[in-house]
Parts: structure tokens; sequence; C-alpha cells
């Protein structure tokens, strides 16, 4: 139902914001467009699904580009229309990151059905595969010496889940010299049709070891820390945590062995052309 | 005359390069860093210089035409610096021709937070912290 609404909304922003691309080319003299840098170290994403693998993070880039009006971001492609003193607007598209647990799932011998009990001759059995889903949607940007607030709206556009996304996380940073803790936490609502693709199971996909599954929607909810030290100009060590609920309709699918999904990482970072 | 005034004038250059191969200079911290809440850094700076021979040296800093101080028939000597910084600047070494920079070392400023809000957005990296 709030499809259209939202798909007008963006429509509209896109429109108004067109005349102001012509600026582009506006140099802010003291900052490179680029952010460029690599991180080396070792951590894991735990992967909520049953027979999946955690997902480990050894290398990890971060490629971003920031003009005027257009930004390139690790793979969010942004187009600014508001930036004043109080906030800053952007229609952005990105890839949906539900996908990313559904690439690392096991096939195996299972000798228990869905409600437990034996089954008379083991049978194979993968969680089903997901595909990645291009949204399109609006975020605000705010902050102060309060701390910093992201705010942020997506739907799907490729008609992969068909639903949508709404997200807010706040975050403050304290920084004595070198040293930065940064502690951060938010909630994201998944609509029903989000929920259901990625989360539910169809008749088809049940077979006899998982049974058929309709997820609605639900609220994440989400917490991380995160530690850095500056060793110079462009070296740091940082060490991050991270913990993120599943909402109750994806916990309750039959795919999903926990409702929660933990992270850490530790290691060196590089940032180029400071 | 022309050839006294150009071995002087050698002389002075290998005194200089003599100076300048032999005089160590070294600051602590080096590093100063701020962000939109503490755009100034409160430092406190030892300065520590060391030559190879007793002489007449000069320490100096960006901040100030006249020297910070001078020793006087020392090879070594070191100074508390305190003071307040926004941006990158040096400290260096002379010796009578204070226009000749015997040791030079550079103080970083960096900022670690933008004014473009977007370069602080949360996105998929687990390790960034700017």
């Amino acid at each position: 139902m709030l499809r259209q609404p939202i798909q007008l909304a963006l429509l509209l922003i896109l429109i108004l914001a067109v005349p102001g691309l012509a600026d582009e080319n506006a140099e802010n003299a003291n900052e490179s467009r680029w952010q460029l840098g690599a991180a080396l170290g070792y951590g894991i994403r735990s992967n909520p699904l049953v027979q999946s693998d955690d997902i480990p993070i050894v290398v990890d880039l971060d490629i971003a580009w920031f003009g005027e009006h257009f930004f390139f971001d690790n793979g969010d492609l942004g187009l600014t229309f508001a930036d004043n003193s109080a906030f800053t607007a952007s229609v952005i598209t990105r890839i949906n990151s539900d996908r990313v647990f559904f690439g690392n799932t096991d096939t195996r011998f299972v000798v228990f059905d869905s409600t437990g009990a034996p089954l008379a001759v083991p049978t194979l059995f993968k969680p089903p595969d997901r595909d990645y889903a291009i949204e399109l949607g609006v975020e605000m940007l705010t902050g102060g010496d309060w701390g910093a607030m992201q705010l942020t709206a997506f739907h799907d556009i490729s008609g992969t889940h068909k639903g949508y996304e709404l997200y807010a996380d706040y975050s403050f940073g304290w920084r004595q010299q070198r040293l930065y803790v940064g502690p951060s936490f938010g909630l994201s609502y998944k609509s029903a049709e989000l929920n259901n693709y990625y989360w539910g199971v169809t008749p088809e996909e049940a077979g006899t070891v998982a049974f058929p599954y309709e997820a609605g929607a639900g609220f994440n909810w989400h917490a991380r820390l995160m530690i850095g030290y500056q060793l110079d100009k462009r070296w740091a060590v940082s060490l991050v945590a991270e913990y993120e609920r599943l909402n109750d309709e994806a916990s309750a699918s039959p795919i999903v062995a926990t409702n929660r999904v933990l992270g850490w990482f530790a290691g060196a970072s590089y940032r180029f052309g400071r | 005359m022309m050839r006294r005034f150009a071995l002087s004038l050698l002389a002075i250059v290998i005194t200089a390069t003599a100076q300048a191969e032999e005089m160590k200079l070294s600051v602590k911290p080096l590093l100063c860093i701020t962000d939109s809440r503490n755009a100034v850094c409160e430092m406190s700076f030892l300065v520590v210089w060391e030559s190879g021979e007793s002489g007449y040296y000069c320490l100096f800093s960006d901040y100030h035409k006249a020297p910070l101080r001078c020793w006087t028939e020392e090879r070594e000597g070191r100074l508390n610096d305190d003071r307040a910084v926004r941006e990158t600047f040096s400290f260096w070494m002379t010796g009578t021709d204070t226009a000749a920079r015997l040791a030079e070392v550079r103080v970083e400023v960096l900022r670690m937070d933008s004014d473009d809000r977007r370069r602080n957005r949360r996105t998929r990296h687990v390790w960034d912290i700017n």
C-alpha cells in the first residue's frame, strides 16, 4: 500500500535535484573527493541461517567518491538534493544486505523432519537461495554536539522482494587525541514483503525437512561499539563489535537457527591520500 | 680576491652541510588530532636537539619569526613548548645563518571528521572509524 507514495516521493525528489547538478564541478579545496582505504585483520559475522557458515572478514576495502551532488560509497550510489546546516538528504540506490547470509549455506544430509521426528531416509537439504535486491530510497543525515543520526527509507525497485525498509541509527563518538570510542545503536523496520522473501519458506522449498512459513513485518535492532587508535596520519588499529537482533517474524522461520547476528573485527587500516 | 671569496663561500657551504648532517632534532608528539568538537589541540611539545659539535644554535617554529630559544656553545638542548595547535607546522634548527635549516621536524594536524556528513554515514564497513 505504501509503495506508490514512496515511489512518487522519490520521483519528485529526483526532479527537484536535477537543476542543482550543474554545480557538480565545484571543488572543496581542502578535502579530496576520493576516500580510499583498506583494512587487514580478522573478524567474523555470524550467520543466523540453519546449515550455514559464519562470514569471515580478513580484508576490507573502502572505496568512496563524494561530489557536490553525486556520490559513490562502497556500492551505494547517491544523489544529494539538500545539504544545509540542519541536515543532508540524498536519494540512494543500494543492494539489500539481507542477501549476504544466503551465500554461505551448506548442503547436508538431514535425519529429522521439521517437527523433529526421525526421517525414514536421510534427506539432502540446503536452505533456499535468495537473490540480491536493488533498492532505491531516501537518506537523511543530521548531527551536532549531541551525536549523529541517520534515517533511511528504501524500497525494492528490482522486483525481488517488492518490500521496503525503514532504518534509524544514532551514534556518538568520544575522542581523546589518538583514541576514539564510538558506540551506536538503532533499529530497522522490515516490511512483510521483504521479510517474507528472505526469511519465508514456500511450500515448494519446504519439502520434508522444513515447513512452509510466511513471515510478517517486524523490527530489527542493533548496537555497535568501535574502539580505534590512530597510529599516524594514515595507519590506525581498530576493534569493532556489533550485535543485531532479528525480528521475531524472521527468527521463527524454519531456515533460521538463531535470532541474533554477532560481528567483530580487529585489525589495522590504512587511509590513502591523507 | 674572487678566489678568496669563492673559498670562503665553499667553507660556509661545507660547514653548513656538516652541521646539517650532524644535527638531530626530535619532537614529541608528532601528531595532533582534531575534530568538530575539538578543533584545537592543546599540546605540550618536547623538543630535543643534538649536534656533532658545540656551537651557536637556534630553535624556530612556524608560529614565531623570532627563535623560540638560542643556545651558545652547546651541543645539545631541550625545550618544552606548550601551545594550541590548529594546523600542521614545523620546528627547525639553525646555526649562525638563520636562513639555513640544519634539521626540521613537521608536526601533523589531522582532522578526523568532515564537514561533509555523507563521509560519516554508516556503511557496511565494520572497521571504518572515519
